[in-house]
């Protein structure tokens, strides 16, 4: 699928990028914000086309081998609207990863525009030193670039990187530069050339929990009883420096400060409208969370039953109910559509390396559409039985790798259903019970008895 | 009621009697049945549908395989997960009745589509086993007496502490079903003695053979069976019916209990079978001279007796001597020896005596698990000697051995219950129906009148019958008083899962356990080999899915021995040990922060005794282990070799640090009540990899060798 | 996408609220007409019993003992 894409576009653009070249940046402000295992760039962008012709699109270019780590990219115009991103492969290029971005209104010869973009790459925040004992501090490394990585030249641009914490242990002094508390700002710098790179490295103290998602399973069923049942296996790892020696539980209880790089427990977000909510894992409940309800929502604090440490890992099992009015509605025409999130929150900052979202549709539907927020895959649909189905319910099954709290977003799906169907379970009760009740009928009339027994026969 | 119109008067009100008593029947004992079910769910309510206990957990894990891999796999499982470096073939050790039936249960429950958890099976199978347990308690009363007394032996049966101290809902063991299987035999085998039918006689041979498949109690149910007939035999009562039903029911049932692999040949070769093959024998012989006698006369009759006793007599002493001799017959096993003789384990074989449940029982213990029916048990007992017959016999042969045997083994406690309460139950039912006769509602008619100046004789014949009555009643809602506070304060908590009361009086939950089982399962290697004492090995092989040393099937005394050993000796010595059984982690039980009393400390001595029980172990002597004064403390006073040993160190490592008590010195024990000897040291072989968060469970890691050099 | 605005929200054909109380009525007719049958069933003899009662009785208890357990199961939230 994607593969085609790239393709067509490639063919496409191929014609186009020569006139592209005449855009230049003209201003840059970028931050790079470290306070969390993300590394979220954000970069407001004043376009100016200095060439004779109208340009419609611009490219967007990442630093190289940076693709694998990137999880999600937007670009904003100045009205906040969502410009169309996609991949393009580009010869001028080689083997460069390029992203061509539509713009909504044309960009004619000597205009500016301004847009924004927005990039989240995971796994870039590297632990160094990559293990540590119980008392050490955890120390991250960045590497990125000073400049603004882009295919045009940049007239002007500033960095600025927010780092976790003020403990910022080195950092690559390009002049000019500056530090105050947590920031650190490069620039402004002036006339750079298109794909400049010049190295740049922090390295900080960060508390902040340094935690995956490495396998969510999230499972949805719809019962038109009124119930939508999600349920969500959770696999999490601690990807911050590794424990290095014991684990001393006496140290653990009196160190009672909140920086450390240990996690106790964090917090889930759950749906307003939820309620039976469990929490638990293979060998039983895991007594330890709580649940406070806000006006919109529910925060679940959740303790997994030891504290993480770097390398440790946990799972976990967590599910709760919302009546179907929250997320089931029905057209005009008779279809019903399910409007959920493919993907809801685990807890800030979130990384999910894979997720799996399974949705069981009620026994009977028919002509099931789907609608996805952006490129999953689609896994192969299957049948599951559960408690009195004759028939099975269909499930859709869902994929997707790397994701972040950005991807939180609806899908859709669009089915048709007869409410008949509802009578399908309590009738298939009663004639179960009546096939019982059949059998004492019959069974009180057969005699099984050789000779007529002694009372029938004095009679 | 339309559709008997053609009946006349009479007819019909005996039916509507008679439709009376029925839905009476039906419904008590279905409320009884439904209350069995329901009392047992205490544990279920207070904590969560939790696998209860330490064996539950290897029946549960088992039954778990069985489930998904199907019965040849688990017939055929070899496994390494147990008894490291040996192994375990799990098919041929075990009794398989219990998995099979949770097993067929659980697909029988897929099959129709009712998506049930296998977990929630074995946490429910214990009191849905009793519930039946109540049904068939009614059934056997009822032949043994009349339904009556099988209605009130019901009701109590639901609800006796020392049936459901093994039954509540989690406690997922032989014994839950176990129970239900020997009544089933029992009732079949009234049922074949009274009709004298093979029809009956193999059903009864079924029920044996499901007994056989589920616990190792069926050697009770095959003593005494044989020990009926045999009392019928000497009590001159032995007749064709007893014969077809005894004959039957040894031929069929032998052949079907060898079919479980872990009985295999024992029942024509084992000392413990052999009362039942005699007694066949005799059966046989006793209707060959039946038969005999009917054929010859009397003189020539005599010759022939005592030729043929005399020769077979010799032949077959001979023969037993042989077989003994050259090991056929397999020797008395030591836990039957401690049946008979209450000492002998204690003295011979430390491992079994250090078991709680095989500790003899208290008086203090038989009324608190069966409360009136101890004093109900004799009086029942009394009315069957009143009324003997065929069946009542054996009713008394199995209250008599089975209190013997209650008396000898906590454990069995559980055999005892149910015929104390038919016993009870038809004392009660007797006593009741006795009395009721004479309270009569007071009728102002002259014919009562005449009838009572006959009756004179019986002075406030109304008034004492209604006092009596009065008075069982209160004792019978006794009996529910205490059965419900026993079942709730003393059998229903998981053992998994702590609980306390705080200072203000809201609960706390101690799940250490889970907690620290399940950091094993996600932070370790999955082959990882794990040493504790054996209580804990079926827990860490099915929660933390680990290998470990030494389970709770503790068929290998040597090995356990050299556990205890490395517990008991110092840190280089241990270490040896524990790097010869390839020890990567080393889990101990640890109370002494919260006051959880039943922790490696406590039980510190029979590691010891037991350890030093083998040769390789026979430094290690449990005087050692005392202070001078020949006490067994933990503080200042303890001796040196206890404060330097490896459990010791294990337990208390950075513990002299911590302060658990108000205005004690820091390390102060609040199981021991003192304060440790031996504060600040080190370990030098071991590092400290997890402590759970009460400190209940502490898992060490082993550290390699040192390099070579450094 | 649809539009929101031009859906209505689907909510269930009977109330949530009142499924412990539905499962309370049905349940006990059906117990009652079970009881019933099955006392019949032990009491009649061949002679007094009467084949269209027998199904009768038997079909208000299945339908009745069908539905109880339908809303019993989803008072306990086993939503089918």
């Amino acid at each position: 699928m994607y593969k085609y894409l790239v393709c067509g576009v490639f063919a496409f653009l191929l014609t186009l990028n020569i006139a592209n070249s005449d855009i230049i940046n003209k201003n840059v402000e970028r931050v790079i914000d470290l306070s969390s295992q993300l590394v979220k760039i954000s970069a407001t962008i004043t376009l100016e086309n200095t060439g004779k012709n109208t340009e419609s699109s611009f490219l967007v270019i990442l630093e190289p081998n940076t693709l694998r780590n990137l999880s999600y990219i937007s670009v904003k115009d100045s009205h906040k609207d969502e410009l169309k991103v996609t991949p393009v492969k580009l010869e001028k290029y080689g083997d460069k990863d390029v992203f061509s971005v539509k713009l909504n209104q044309q960009l004619a010869a000597g205009r500016t525009a301004v847009v924004n973009l927005e990039c989240i790459f995971t796994n870039t925040l590297v632990p160094y030193p990559s293990s540590i004992t119980q008392k050490e501090r955890q120390l991250v490394r960045y590497f990125g670039n000073h400049y603004f990585y882009s295919p045009y030249i940049t007239t002007k641009q500033t960095t600025s990187v927010v780092a976790n914490s003020r403990s910022i242990e080195t950092y690559t002094k390009l002049k000019p530069v500056s530090q105050s508390d947590a920031t650190i700002t490069y620039g402004p710098y002036t006339d750079i050339k298109e794909l400049q790179i010049s190295p740049m490295t922090v390295h900080f103290e960060s508390n902040a929990p340094f935690l995956t998602v490495t396998r969510l399973e999230r499972l949805i069923e719809v019962s038109h009883w009124g119930n939508i049942a999600v349920q969500e296996n959770i696999d999490i790892l601690h990807t911050g420096a590794k424990l290095k020696g014991p684990f001393s539980r006496y140290d653990y209880q009196r160190d009672t400060s909140n920086n450390h790089h240990s996690i106790k427990s964090y917090k889930t977000i759950l749906p307003a409208a939820a309620h039976s909510a469990y929490y638990r894992d293979s060998n039983g409940n895991i007594s330890t969370s709580q649940v406070r309800v806000r006006k919109d929502w529910i925060e679940l604090e959740l303790r997994p039953r030891y504290p993480l440490f770097g390398g440790w890992r946990s799972s976990y099992t967590l599910g709760y109910s919302v009546p179907s009015y929250q997320y089931l509605y029905k057209t005009p025409a008779g279809q019903y559509v399910l409007r959920m999130r493919l993907i809801d929150n685990v807890f800030d900052d979130m990384h999910v390396v894979e997720l799996e979202t399974s949705i069981v549709l009620p026994v009977g539907v028919t002509n099931v559409k789907l609608n996805t927020p952006y490129q999953v895959e689609r896994l192969s649909d299957s049948l599951t039985y559960k408690y009195l189905d004759t028939k099975g319910r269909p499930i859709i099954r869902l994929k997707k790798t790397n994701l972040v709290e950005q991807h939180i977003q609806d899908f859709e799906i669009t089915y048709d259903w007869q409410p008949i169907l509802l009578l399908h379970e309590p009738i298939l009760l009663s004639i179960a019970l009546y096939l019982l009740f059949l059998v004492v009928i019959v069974y009180v009339r057969l005699d099984f008895s050789l000779s007529k027994a002694e009372h029938v026969k004095t009679q | 009621m339309v559709t008997m119109l053609g009946l006349n008067k009479k007819s019909q009100s005996n039916a509507n009697a008679e439709k009376q008593e029925t839905l009476l029947t039906l419904s008590i004992l279905t409320l009884a049945a439904i209350l069995s079910f329901a009392t047992r769910l205490f544990s279920v309510l207070r904590f969560e549908s939790v696998i209860h206990e330490f064996d539950p957990y290897f029946n549960y894990r088992t039954t778990k395989y069985l489930a998904e891999q199907g019965f040849y796999s688990f017939h055929n499982w070899f496994d390494d997960r147990a008894w490291y470096p040996l192994g375990r073939i799990i098919g041929g050790t075990i009794y398989p009745g219990l998995m099979v039936t949770s097993a067929a249960i659980y697909h029988l429950c897929w099959l129709l589509n009712i998506t049930i958890d296998i977990r929630n099976v074995c946490v429910f199978l214990a009191p849905l086993f009793s519930s039946l347990t109540t049904i068939v308690t009614y059934l056997l009363t009822k032949e043994l007496r009349n339904a009556g007394a099988g209605l009130v032996a019901a009701a109590m049966v639901a609800i006796v502490p020392g049936y459901i101290s093994r039954s509540v809902a989690g406690s997922y063991d032989n014994e839950g079903i176990a129970i239900f299987c020997m009544l089933l035999t029992y009732y079949m085998w009234i049922k074949a003695v009274k009709t004298g039918t093979i029809l009956w006689s193999t059903l009864a041979a079924l029920a044996y053979f499901y007994m056989v498949s589920s616990w190792g109690g069926y050697v009770f149910l095959i003593n005494l069976i044989p020990l009926h007939v045999l009392t019928l035999m000497v009590t001159g009562r032995f007749s064709h019916r007893i014969y077809i039903a005894y004959s039957t029911l040894y031929c069929v049932g032998t052949i079907l209990s060898m079919q479980i692999s872990f009985v295999g040949f024992q029942p024509v070769q084992s000392s413990e079978h052999m009362l039942a093959l005699g007694v066949f024998g005799l059966c046989q012989i006793l209707a060959l001279v039946d038969y005999l006698r009917s054929k010859l006369t009397q003189d020539e009759f005599e010759t022939l007796f005592s030729a043929l006793a005399y020769t077979f007599g010799a032949a077959l002493a001979i023969f037993i001597g042989i077989l003994t001799f050259s090991g056929k017959i397999s020797p008395w096993t030591g836990r039957f020896y401690s049946l008979l003789d209450p000492s002998y384990a204690k003295n011979h074989i430390p491992i079994i005596a250090s078991v709680s449940e095989h500790q003899p029982t208290s008086w203090s213990s038989f009324y608190f698990d069966l409360q009136i029916l101890v004093f109900l048990f004799p009086a029942g007992l009394y009315f069957c000697f009143a009324q003997l017959t065929d069946a009542n016999i054996f009713l008394i042969l199995y209250g008599v051995t089975s209190i013997y045997f209650a008396g000898v083994m906590v454990r069995l406690m559980l055999v005892l219950a149910p015929v104390m309460c038919i016993l009870s139950g038809i004392a009660i039912s007797h006593l009741l129906t006795k009395f009721m006769k004479n309270v009569e509602p007071k009728n102002p008619s002259e014919h009562h009148h005449k009838k009572k100046k006959l009756e004179s004789n019986l002075v406030l014949r109304n008034e004492i019958s209604a006092a009596f009555v009065g008075i069982t009643c209160i004792l019978l809602i006794s009996y529910t008083f205490h059965c419900t506070w026993v079942t709730s304060e003393a059998y229903s908590s998981p053992s998994i899962v702590l609980s306390a009361r705080s200072h203000d009086g809201g609960r706390i939950i101690f799940d250490d356990f889970r907690e620290a089982y399940n950091w094993l399962k996600m932070n370790t290697p999955e082959d990882a080999r794990v040493m504790s004492w054996w209580d804990y090995g079926y827990q860490i092989t099915a929660m933390a899915n680990r290998t470990i040393l030494v389970d709770n099937n503790t068929w290998n005394n040597t090995h356990i021995s050299r556990v205890g050993q490395a517990m008991a000796s110092s840190e280089e010595k241990a270490y040896e040990i524990m790097r010869e059984l390839d020890v990567d982690y080393v889990l101990v039980i640890f109370g002494g922060l919260t006051g959880y009393s039943s922790d490696d400390i406590n039980k510190f001595l029979w590691m010891v005794r037991i350890g030093g029980s083998t040769d390789r172990g026979a430094h290690i002597k449990e005087w050692d282990y005392y202070s001078p004064s020949g006490e067994f403390r933990v503080d200042k006073e303890g001796s040196p070799t206890l404060l330097n040993c490896l459990m010791y160190k294990m337990c208390y490592y950075r513990f002299g640090q911590v302060y658990t008590e108000g205005g004690k010195p820091p390390g102060y024990d609040r199981v021991r009540s003192a304060e440790i000897g031996n504060k600040d040291f080190e370990l030098d072989v071991l590092e400290e990899a997890y402590t759970t968060e009460h400190w209940l469970v502490r898992i060490y890691k082993v550290k390699d060798l040192p390099n070579r050099g450094v | 996408m649809v539009d929101v605005e031009t859906m209505v929200r689907y909510v269930s054909p009977v109330n949530p609220a009142v499924f412990p109380h539905l499962t309370f009525v049905l349940l006990g007719i059906g117990i009652f007409f079970t009881a019933w049958f099955f006392v019949y069933e032990v009491t009649s003899t061949k002679p007094t019993r009467d084949i269209k009662k027998e199904l009768l009785v038997s079909l208000v208890a299945s339908i009745f003992s069908g539905f109880g357990i339908l809303f019993l199961l989803l008072s306990v939230e086993i939503y089918v």
